[in-house]
Parts: structure tokens; sequence; C-alpha cells
């Protein structure tokens, strides 16, 4: 149903409860349409990716960064301008490991789930947000670096904070596709 | 599920990129469980109704709106702030029927039909359909508790025409 913009879009600021919204009902038609949250999670993680697939583009035409040089640079760019841009929150970041390719997102305020309590009873294992993660892994993905991403801890689950993690895996064929700046 | 949102300090405001494509991938998730577009169309209006008794009470903290004497201030209420706070466009409202109790939103860049063709097999599919339900729901929400007869009351809310000017490239003009 989709095409490439031929022509760009005005740019508009929203207000974000239409949308946030909106997701719930998304999720909530999921949950309809699957018995297993890891279903439900698979799905979102799938039109996630596609979303984010599509996104990047409009990212990198409008944020103007610049070429990261290491992962530690790309996740400060998803966390201050990707993810304020989109969501109008900026997570911190905290690397996990010596290699310096697993970092964390920590989300003080999820804004998908401003208007949710609680996860429904029996469901406890469905990661609400996880479009989230299929957003990343799908715009990482288009600009050659392949990345699992994953909730790893969720306050909806009673966790204390919002984390999600991001694994820098080997980066894909970067001298065919090297990005001019 | 469902809770009112705190008044926190941090930014209320989006892109509407995100918004515009998750909208993209919830219709097309309907188009899968439902056979015809009628459902589907009918679905996205629950939806929206649904949303829309959730959402007036934020809109109406947020905008300090004061209570609409007649229907001609609700309309520039939905159209100037409303869509202005909520998609980012303005609408021009038109076509008042003699009674005034009927009007048109007219919205030129639908941020929602952004990057959107209709396939050929989905020709009946109201797209935004949502945003008839959330208006529907929401105006339900705020109708006067001591309705008599001659007072407002919403019958219904529906997009009426959704012409595509051209393919890609040339000017693309949703109306609705």
């Amino acid at each position: 149903m989709s095409r490439p913009a031929h022509r760009r879009p005005e740019y508009h600021k929203i207000n974000k409860d239409l949308f946030v919204l909106t997701y719930g009902a998304l999720v909530a038609q999921l949950c309809k349409d699957y018995e297993k949250d890891e279903d439900v999670n698979k799905y979102l993680d799938t039109m996630g990716y596609g979303i984010g697939t599509r996104l990047i583009e409009d990212f990198l035409a409008r944020s103007c960064v610049r070429r990261c040089h290491s992962y530690s640079e790309i996740a400060d760019i998803i966390a201050q301008v990707a993810f304020k841009m989109y969501l109008g929150i900026t997570p911190s970041v905290t690397c996990n490991n010596a290699s310096r390719n697993e970092f964390s997102l920590i989300l003080d305020k999820n804004p998908l789930a401003e208007f949710v309590e609680e996860l429904p009873a029996g469901r406890s294992s469905l990661c609400y947000s996880n479009l989230l993660c299929g957003i990343i892994r799908g715009a990482l993905e288009m600009v050659h670096l392949a990345a699992d991403v994953t909730f790893l801890k969720d306050r909806l689950k009673g966790d204390s904070v919002t984390e999600i993690g991001i694994t820098f895996l080997k980066k894909l064929d970067e001298k065919k596709y090297r990005r001019k700046k | 599920m469902s809770r009112q949102a705190s008044r926190g300090t941090e930014s209320k405001k989006m892109s509407s990129e995100l918004f515009t494509l998750t909208y993209g991938a919830l219709v097309t998730q309907l188009c899968k469980d439902y056979e015809n577009d009628e459902d589907v169309n009918k679905q996205l209006d629950k939806m929206g109704y649904n949303i829309g008794v959730r959402l007036i009470e934020d809109f109406l903290a947020r905008s300090n709106v004061g209570r609409c004497h007649d229907f001609r201030e609700t309309a520039d209420v939905i159209a100037k702030v409303a869509f202005k706070m909520y998609l980012g466009i303005t609408p021009s409202i038109t076509n008042w029927s003699p009674a005034g109790d009927e009007f048109s939103l007219i919205l030129e860049n639908n941020p929602l039909v952004d990057f959107v063709e209709l396939p050929d097999n989905h020709s009946s599919l109201i797209y935004s359909n949502l945003l008839c339900g959330v208006l529907r729901g929401a105006l339900e929400m705020k109708r006067s508790p001591d309705l008599g007869p001659g007072d407002m009351e919403v019958l219904g809310v529906s997009i009426r025409k959704e012409e595509a000017e051209g393919m890609c490239g040339s000017g693309e003009e949703r109306r609705g």
C-alpha cells in the first residue's frame, strides 16, 4: 500500500496523544489476532522493522547527522536525535561491554505506554512497545548495520526502568554502500 | 489497561511521520483480518470512537477551550484547535446545511495518508476512517446531558469524498 514519497510532505509537529492511543489500538488488535505473547511481540517487531526501513530516510534527511565513527556515536544519535524527534524523549545511553558493541537505552518515561497502567491479565510476557525494537533494527539495517534490539527491562512488567538493548553485530558490506557526507 | 496521562513536563510534541507509518501498519493489519473493506471501515470507526472518548479529556485540559455555544463554534474548535494539535493541519469548514447542523471539513495534506496509495482491490476502503470515529467519540462525550428536542446530538461523522488527483509526483489532495 505504500510508495516512496516523490514530493516531500510538509513536516508536522503534533501532540503525541492521538498517536499513543492509536498505538494502543494496534496492540489491542494484535492481541485479538494472536493468542501467544511471543507471536504478538514478533509481529510488533516485524511491523516496526517495516516502519524503520522507511523512517530512516526521513530521519537522515531531516537530522543531517554526520557519518558515525563508532557504535557509541550511533547509540547517542539514536537516543538524543531520533528518539527526541519522533517521540519527544531522550533516553540515556549506557555501554554494557568492553568491546563497546552492546548498549542500553534507558527510558525514564515511555510515551507509548503513557495511558497503560498495567498489562492485561494473561499477557505478562507482552513486550508492549516492541514496535520500537523493530523500528531501530530496520532503520539500522538500511544504513548497513546489523543489530539485535530487544527490551531488556520494562516498567509495565514490574521492572524499575524500561531498557532497550542494542547489540551491534558484524557490519554489513560497507565498502559498496559508503554513504557520501 | 488504561489510565489518564500524568501531566509531566516532557515535550508532548513529536514529528508526525512515525504516527503516519504506524497508522499504515494498523490499517494493513485490519485488511489482513477482515475480508471486505466495509468491515475494515467499521473497525477503524469503532477504534477511533474508543480513542475519541479518551482523547477528549486530554484535549479539553490542554487546549483550555471554553464551552461552545453553538455548532459553528464547535466546528471552529475542531478544525482550528483539535486538528492542529493532533495532526498539525487546519481543515477548512464549508458546506454548511441551511439548518446549520451539518458541515464539511476539507483536509488538505492529511498526514495520515502521506506515502499511501490504495491498491485496486481496496477501492472501498476509507483509509482515514479512524478520524471519523475519534470525532464521533469525542463529541459524544461532551454533548449536553440535558438534551431536549431540538438540541444537538452527533448523528454521524463520515468521509464523503476522498479524491486523489494524479498519481505520484504531481500534487495530491485528500478531501474528507
